[in-house]
This record gives structure tokens, sequence and C-alpha cells, in this order.
């Protein structure tokens, strides 16, 4: 079987590790999926969703990252990500509250706000119920 | 001189407190497992993200991130994690010891100009502080109760900030590292600007043609932020496994001391009893002697 060894690594586990077919993540340059063969890259991730095929033909999972790195070499998948869910693992009634809570700090106009932090945090929370609502 | 009675109840006293002390005891070092497993669990996200930095940097020579610019001290932010709770032993008391060194000796021209800011993770050495230093300027109790990323993530950004901005130009951490479970060392820790990566040994990454996209300048600048993280995330991890093994050990001693003051206690008690008994055995027998020669 060809096939990539995929490892996903957080802060506070290791969030996936298996053999899978296919790969596809949401590169800073456009999303791109990685097959067998990839050629080395290093790449930093966005805010997105990675989507999982584990055999040829499989349901694809779908899980959400907040950015983070790939590298691929020789048939490997290293993903450094600050947080990675599965569709299932994703608490929708916390990224639904930090969705309010980002928003409303955007439209308070307050200078003392981060403006960008608001932003990512929505932009997460987001990206979240997105992947969770698919 | 105490009575029979007084001293039975020192016993029953101490074994209440015998009973605590080897409760809490156990309860650490239940926590204590899991703080541990957290701790190995972060260590390879922390140190992959170092890894694939010192290639990435070892392969390109002018990087001129602001993060590893050395500049003139002039603000310094001083970072001391210590615990919510007492009862482990010295635990605390280093850290502060430490953190105090550093105010009044290390770093005394900058306290003097009012130019170092002093944030208190745990409420232990908020409150030392809080009394003998007027410039705190964060404090962060009850965070260790549930210990989470975001927490270390959002911290390492406002300093981040802060520092590119100009407001800090040092950013060091005080904690206590896990050594072992009844080892603890009390160490300074430079966040920022960002130390040069020991450059280790040649691995196979860096033969290799890789792609970058964007662009290896963007990875990096993307990747050291998340490092910092990383790098801030294991010390609170760390000092909350130390802080455990303090109180495990601290509970341990306790528990021990309970036992002896018990035992001596006790041989206290039989004594007293035992004169007790002699003394009124002899009234008895001094007073049937009185009456037979009468």
């Amino acid at each position: 079987m060809k096939t990539l060894k995929v490892e996903v690594i957080t802060p506070s586990k290791k969030a996936y590790k298996g053999e899978v077919f296919s790969i596809t993540v949401p590169g800073s340059k456009g999303n791109f999926q990685v097959l067998y063969n990839h050629a080395p890259i290093l790449s930093s991730l966005e805010i997105g969703k990675v989507k999982i095929v584990e055999k040829e033909g499989a349901e694809p999972q779908f899980f959400a990252i907040s950015g983070g790195t790939v590298e691929v070499l020789n048939n490997k998948v290293l993903i450094l990500a600050e947080s990675f869910e599965a569709k299932s693992e994703i608490d929708v009634e916390r990224a639904e509250k930090s969705k309010q809570r980002a928003e409303a700090r955007i439209s308070s106009k307050k200078k003392e706000i981060d403006l960008t932090r608001a932003e990512i945090s929505l932009k997460r929370a987001i990206n979240r119920l997105k992947i969770a609502k698919s | 001189m105490a009575t029979l009675r007084d001293i039975k109840r020192r016993i029953v006293g101490v074994k209440n407190t015998q009973q605590i002390t080897k409760a809490m005891k156990m309860v650490a070092a239940a926590r204590l497992k899991r703080a541990q497993d957290n701790m190995l669990a972060a260590k390879p996200y922390s140190q992959k993200v170092a890894e694939v930095l010192s290639n990435l940097i070892r392969s390109e020579n002018n990087i001129s991130n602001p993060l590893f610019v050395e500049r003139e001290v002039k603000k310094i932010a001083v970072v001391l994690l210590t615990s919510d709770r007492g009862l482990c032993g010295g635990f605390n008391m280093n850290a502060i010891r430490k953190a105090q060194e550093l105010i009044q000796k290390k770093y005394k021209s900058l306290v003097d100009n009012n130019s170092l800011s002093l944030y208190c993770v745990g409420k232990k050495g908020n409150d030392f502080f809080k009394k003998n230093f007027d410039n705190v300027s964060g404090s962060y109790p009850g965070i260790f109760s549930e210990l989470k990323f975001e927490f270390a993530s959002s911290m390492v950004t406002d300093f981040v900030n802060k520092f590119l901005k100009g407001e800090i130009d040092k950013v060091v951490v005080v904690y206590n590292q896990f050594k072992s479970v009844v080892q603890q060392e009390v160490v300074e820790e430079q966040l920022l600007p960002i130390l040069p990566f020991e450059t280790s040994e040649e691995d196979s990454a860096s033969n290799t043609e890789f792609i970058f996209e964007p662009d290896k300048i963007s990875i990096i600048n993307s990747l050291l932020p998340k490092h910092l993280n990383a790098q801030f995330w294991k010390a609170l991890l760390e000092s909350y496994a130390a802080e455990l093994g303090a109180r495990m050990t601290a509970m341990d001693m306790a528990t021990e001391n309970a036992k002896e003051i018990i035992r001596s206690l006790q041989i206290k008690y039989n004594k007293e009893r035992q004169a007790a008994i002699t003394k009124e055995i002899l009234e008895i027998v001094s007073g049937a002697n009185a009456l037979k020669s009468a």
C-alpha cells in the first residue's frame, strides 16, 4: 500500500497518528493535497479545514486546525498545530460563545482592544462552527 | 502536669491531622501523575517546533526577525510562577525568594527607575508581592486548577506585542523546574529576546531540497511565536508538576512527623498511666498498713 504516515502534534497531545491515502491541508498559499511521493515541502498553515482520506475511496474525515506548519518528507507528514480537533470533538457551544465574544470586541471599537487578536479568534470560532456543522 | 485525659486528647488530635496530611498526599500523588502525563504530552510539540526552527535558521543566514534582537535592557518583565495553594513545603518561598533576589540585586537599577514589571501567575506570589512590591502589573490566580494552552498563548502574545512595540526589552520567567518528584529547582529563564538555538547535530532534513510555502522567512516568522508559546506552556506545566511533587513530599513528611509525635505521646501516656496506678496501689497498701498497726 502506498500510504503516507501522518502525525499531528499539538501542545497537549498527539492529536492524530496513522497511515493515510491522502491529506488536504490549508496552506498559506491555498489548499493543497498530499499524496504518496509528494515532494518535500514545508509550509505554514492557515486556520481552516484538514481533510484526511484514510483509504482510497473511503469517506473523508474532517478536522479543524487553527494554523500551524506542515512538513512533508519521505512520505511522512508532520503537522504542528496549536489546536486540531476532529469534527466530532468540536465544542460547538464554546465556539459559539467565543464567536459572540470576538464579535462584541470588534464592534465595541475600544482603543485598548487588540483588533487583530479578536479577528483571529473570530476566524477560529467560525472555522470550528463551519466544520462542526458541515 | 498533663493529665491522662489531656494526653489522650492530644493523641486523637494528632491522629486527625495525620489523616488529613495522608489524604492530601494521596490527592497530590494522583494529580501529579496527571500533571506528569501532560508534561510528557507537551514535549514532542515543543521539541518538533524547535527542531524545525533550528533547521530552518541554520540554512538561512540573514534572519532579521526582531524577536531575536538583543536591545539595551531598559524595561524588563519578570513572570513569576507560583501555586494557588500552600502546604507544599518551600515551593513558593523558593520561587519568591528568587524573584526578590532579581528585584533587589540583578535588576535593581531597573527597579529604581520603575522599569521592572512583575507578573504573578498563581495566588501565592501575588499575595506576597502585593505587600512588598508596588509594580505588580498583572496577576493571574487560579489558573492551575484548569490549565489551558490558550492562557499561555494569550500571555505570550501580549509580551510579544509589547516587545515589538518597545515597551519591554526583555522577558524572563522565574519558576520551579521539575527535576524529579522530590526535587525542584528554581530557574530564571529568558523568554524574549529569543536566545539563539543550539545548533545540534546535522540531520537529514537539512540536505533535502524543500519547497517552502510561502517562503522560508515567513515560515520562520510564523513559527517563532509558536515556539515561545510552547516554551511558556512547558514552564507552566513544569511548575504545576513541581508544585504537586513538593506538596506530596511535604505531606509525606508531615505524616511521618505525626506518626513520630503519636508514638512519643503514647509512651508518655503509658508512663503516666503506670505512675497513676503505682500511686493508687501505694495509697491502698499504706492505708491497709495503717489499719493493721492501729
